[in-house]
């Protein structure tokens, strides 16, 4: 039964979640064309000086790439839920009403990761091409709560589409927007290095709690 | 699920409305800047909101009389007037003497809990050029030294032996603890990288004319170095200034790499901001933390020759803080001022006078409850989450409404 | 199948209706009747587990709407006021979707359906008319082949033509394999043709719950012509209703002719062209309830 749920899911997000991986491979590609540039009109030393002392980050474009990406698969997938109240066909279903949303949102998180493993990899391997391992791993730390919000944007918008009543989701949406600033406080290189577990651990718990929207659905808040 | 909710709702409040709180009605502090006059050995104070010039004891000073006890800060002035004077304590006031051992060294708390660079530039310290060219590769320090050269990105493999060879037989125990130099071009000579090794050894490095010099640095039993700031100062007195575990304050000398304690009290680098101003005839250490700042004098052997200490009205003392400390148990906070990297800092409330609010929450919602005919066992928990967590669980609660529909 | 007790809702501080009991026997077509605004959606929403009542309950199969388990609601089949369906997918990908929850469903009886539908493989529902999605939301429940059927208002949108498709495959099926449907429409004329028995609401209470049979023979209405279009008829406790216009008068009741004839003398009322009038279920049921 969950195959067919996975396959409602992939009919809806198909088109996109190719598309914004797709689009998101290619403005990687452009950012490492970019740097090939630079490093052929700058010198090396100065490209790493930038880098190392000056707080240069040549991949700062890419900030909101994984919240854009959070955002669109949320919509794509939950708007065609609440349309019409269609949210009923799917409680309709013989199973379990949450164990249908877990399925549901586990398909939503693992297409984001999918795609942010293979922005995440591709970048990876560009990076060890100009700068060693340590400035890499700088740059990965750096760029990791940008991801874990991709997938906080995701869960809360969930939460927000799923909401009955327009004064909650218009609350929800305000304390949602002040917690995803958490994951852009700062930009200086690796200063999340202490904080990423912690914002881990944050955004896991945020991947359930839409089910209390869905909840508030069935029992007719509306 | 409601209970996570909650729980991002009130770390979220947390974070946002003490924010919202300080932006409104934070005041500045009123610092004073202190110098040591070594006209009349006296710390001079300029209270720099009041426009007020003082001393120790009080007694008021105009403008220009603050600055004639001043010659080494503000001789440009004084040339300007005229009223430079020939000689201090009989030491002759020679300008290329003043300007040479004038100084200005800065350590603020969140330099040091900062995320760290982990590659540096070696610089050739005798190029024979007039200035300083980056050089083409950088280094770092794990189970060797490794040079790796920038626009290839490849480790220089000779380069690296040659200079792991000599941190080798100079007792070097890899990896490196901590690398602190001067990574610009923008000094006027190269003195190399001081290295802590695992060990908590200290050593010197340098290259000259492509081969490494390396250095061991004799430091006393005990001591341990946790942060070190290397300086390129006009005089040449000393590589660097370095802070030890123990929060004390050592100089390393340029002349015979010797370890010199200032004997330094009330300093703590996680905490406190440091300046120390060089001239002539003095250092001026100035310790300044939260609510308080320390002024030490030192003559050029070192000693301590006066101090003073100077506190002020701090948010914590002003009626601001009071009221937010009634309104607020706790304050959370992703950043520190102390700190360059993101933590979730927590600071608990002065005091315990916002009990009192969150008892009257906790009432509130309790009428609010009852007026709902809920089952109040059912929402026990509520309650002590308005209990402790105040005004941020109150709104929460009433942000994600109806956990229990049946 | 069904059984709702002392069902009570609120919305807010409006009621919208109060103790309402009522039973749906195994292998009944019922339908609920009643004027908008009477209860009958959200009597479909408890039913459904979407609506939790302010106080009662409802069971199906024995078990609480509002806690229905996986084995359960397989075997219920649920139109949505509508038709609403997955409009993003077409007609291959939404048999194919739901036909992974049902084990016993059956594909004949939704192509056969859908062969009759003149639409391209690869259209979305979303770009099919009205009556088209119908036939397919029609289609899925049949393949489905539940044991019971809740059809909220199934002809709303319809033309004549897919109303009476689906009131014959519906009954049809039903008769045929003891199905049990519980249904309502605005449209009675498609009701009467569907339904076995039926259950009337107004605000706050049930007004009939019998066979149609039954409550089509029980209810009358007679209608006559005053002498006197003047006269005030009083509302006697036998008078369920009572249209006049005029000097023409309709008068509904379950009592039997003497007794309005006797009312009518008793009061010195003088009529004509005194005759009871058979109604098909939709003039009962204004009869009953009223026109606005």
């Amino acid at each position: 039964m969950w195959k067919s749920v996975f396959y409602k899911e992939w009919l809806k997000i198909r088109w996109f979640i190719v598309g914004y991986t797709l689009l998101g491979v290619l403005g990687i590609g452009y950012m490492f064309l970019a740097l090939k540039h630079s490093f052929a009109f700058t010198e090396g030393e100065n490209m790493w000086h930038l880098a190392l002392f000056q707080g240069h980050q040549f991949y700062s474009h890419f900030k909101f790439v994984p919240l854009a990406g959070g955002l669109t698969i949320a919509f794509t997938q939950y708007l065609p839920e609440t349309i019409n109240k269609r949210l009923k066909l799917t409680f309709h279903l013989p199973l379990a009403e949450n164990k249908i949303l877990l399925i549901m949102q586990a398909f939503g998180a693992c297409s984001l990761l999918v795609s942010f493993l293979i922005f995440f990899g591709l970048f990876t391997g560009f990076s060890l091409i100009y700068f060693p391992v340590q400035m890499v791993s700088n740059s990965l730390i750096t760029i990791s709560p940008w991801m874990l919000a991709g997938f906080a944007a995701y869960f809360i918008i969930v939460l927000i589409i799923l909401e009955p009543k327009w004064i909650f989701r218009f609350c929800y949406l305000l304390i949602g927007g002040f917690f995803m600033t958490i994951y852009f406080t700062l930009d200086g290189t690796a200063a999340y290095s202490h904080a990423n577990s912690g914002l881990f651990i944050l955004t896991v718990l945020l991947s359930v709690t839409f089910v209390f929207s869905a909840y508030r659905f069935r029992k007719g808040e509306a | 699920m409601w209970y996570i909710l909650i729980f991002i709702g009130v770390l979220t409040l947390a974070i946002f409305l003490p924010k919202l709180y300080w932006i409104a009605f934070e005041k500045p502090p009123r610092k004073p800047f202190i110098l040591y006059s070594c006209v009349n050995n006296e710390f001079m104070i300029h209270r720099i909101g009041e426009r007020v010039w003082v001393d120790t004891k009080g007694k008021q000073y105009s403008r220009e009389e603050y600055e004639q006890k001043l010659p080494m800060m503000f001789y440009k002035q004084l040339l300007a007037s005229g009223s430079m004077p020939d000689s201090i304590r009989g030491t002759a006031l020679d300008m290329h003497a003043i300007l040479r051992e004038k100084s200005f060294f800065r350590l603020k708390a969140n330099e040091i809990d900062a995320p760290r660079p982990e590659l540096y530039p070696l610089f050739e310290s005798r190029t024979g050029r007039a200035y300083l060219e980056l050089p083409e590769d950088f280094f770092r320090i794990t189970w060797r030294i490794e040079f790796i050269e920038a626009t290839t990105n490849k480790i220089q493999e000779e380069k690296s032996q040659l200079f792991s060879a000599a941190l080798f037989h100079n007792g070097f125990s890899f990896p490196a603890k901590f690398i602190s130099g001067l990574p610009t071009f923008r000094k006027s000579c190269d003195e190399g990288y001081l290295i802590v090794d695992s060990k908590d050894q200290l050593f010197h490095l340098k290259m000259i004319k492509g081969k490494p010099f390396v250095k061991k640095i004799d430091v006393p039993e005990g001591v341990k170095f946790k942060h070190i700031s290397c300086v390129d100062f006009n005089n040449k007195d000393f590589y660097a200034y370095l802070f030890s575990d123990k929060n004390e304050i050592y100089i390393l000398t340029q002349a015979n790499y010797k370890l010199i304690n200032w004997a330094i009290e009330g300093y703590d680098p996680a905490n406190c901001d440091l300046k120390i101003f060089g001239d002539l005839l003095n250092y001026t250490v100035i310790i300044e933390a939260n609510d308080h700042q320390k002024a030490i004098a030192l003559d050029k052997q070192y000693e301590i020759v006066d101090t003073y200490t100077e506190k002020w009205l701090v948010k914590e003392d002003m009626q601001e803080d009071w009221i937010f400390a009634s309104l607020f148990p706790a304050q959370l906070s992703m950043t520190s001022d102390n700190s360059k990297f993101i933590r979730f800092y927590f600071t608990p409330s002065k005091g315990f006078d916002w009990i009192f609010l969150n008892l009257l929450l906790v009432a509130f919602h309790f009428i609010w409850l009852l007026k709902r005919k809920t089952k109040l066992k059912s929402h026990l928990a509520d309650l002590g989450i308005v209990g402790i967590s105040g005004i941020y669980g109150l709104i929460a609660i009433h942000l994600f409404q109806n956990k229990f529909f049946d | 199948m069904i059984e709702c007790n002392n069902l009570t809702h609120y919305y807010g501080e409006k009621l919208v209706f109060e103790n309402l009991n009522f039973k749906v026997r195994e292998g009944s077509i019922l339908g609920l009747l009643g004027k908008n605004g009477t209860g009958k959606t959200t009597a479909f929403n408890i039913l459904n587990g979407f609506l939790q009542p302010t106080s009662g309950k409802c069971l199906i199969f024995g078990e609480d709407t509002q806690h229905m388990s996986p084995k359960t609601k397989a075997r219920i089949g649920f139109l949505i006021e509508g038709h609403i369906q997955y409009s993003f997918m077409n007609i291959h990908q939404i048999e194919k979707f739901y036909s992974g929850f049902y084990p016993q469903w059956k594909s004949t009886a939704y192509w056969e359906l859908i062969s009759k539908l003149n639409v391209s493989p690869k259209q979305k529902i979303s770009d099919m008319s009205c009556g088209q999605r119908s036939q397919v939301a029609l289609g899925l429940i049949l393949a489905q082949d539940p044991d019971l059927l809740i059809l909220d208002d199934f002809s709303m949108g319809l033309d004549p033509g897919y109303r009476r498709l689906f009131i014959d495959y519906l009954r049809e099926y039903a008769k045929a394999e003891n199905k049990t449907l519980f249904t309502t429409s605005h449209i009675i004329q498609d009701m009467e043709r569907l339904i076995d028995d039926v259950l009337i609401i107004d605000y706050n209470k049930v007004l009939v719950q019998s066979s149609v049979s039954e409550f089509r023979s029980n209810f009358r209405r007679f209608d006559f012509v005053l002498e006197n279009d003047e006269t005030d008829l009083k509302k006697e406790s036998f008078i369920v209703n009572i249209e006049k216009v005029k000097n023409k008068v309709e008068l509904y009741t379950y009592s039997t002719e003497s007794v309005v004839k006797k009312y009518l003398d008793d009061n010195h009322i003088l009529v004509s062209n005194f005759a009871q009038v058979e109604m098909p279920l939709e003039d009962a049921f204004i009869g009953l309830t009223g026109k606005y």
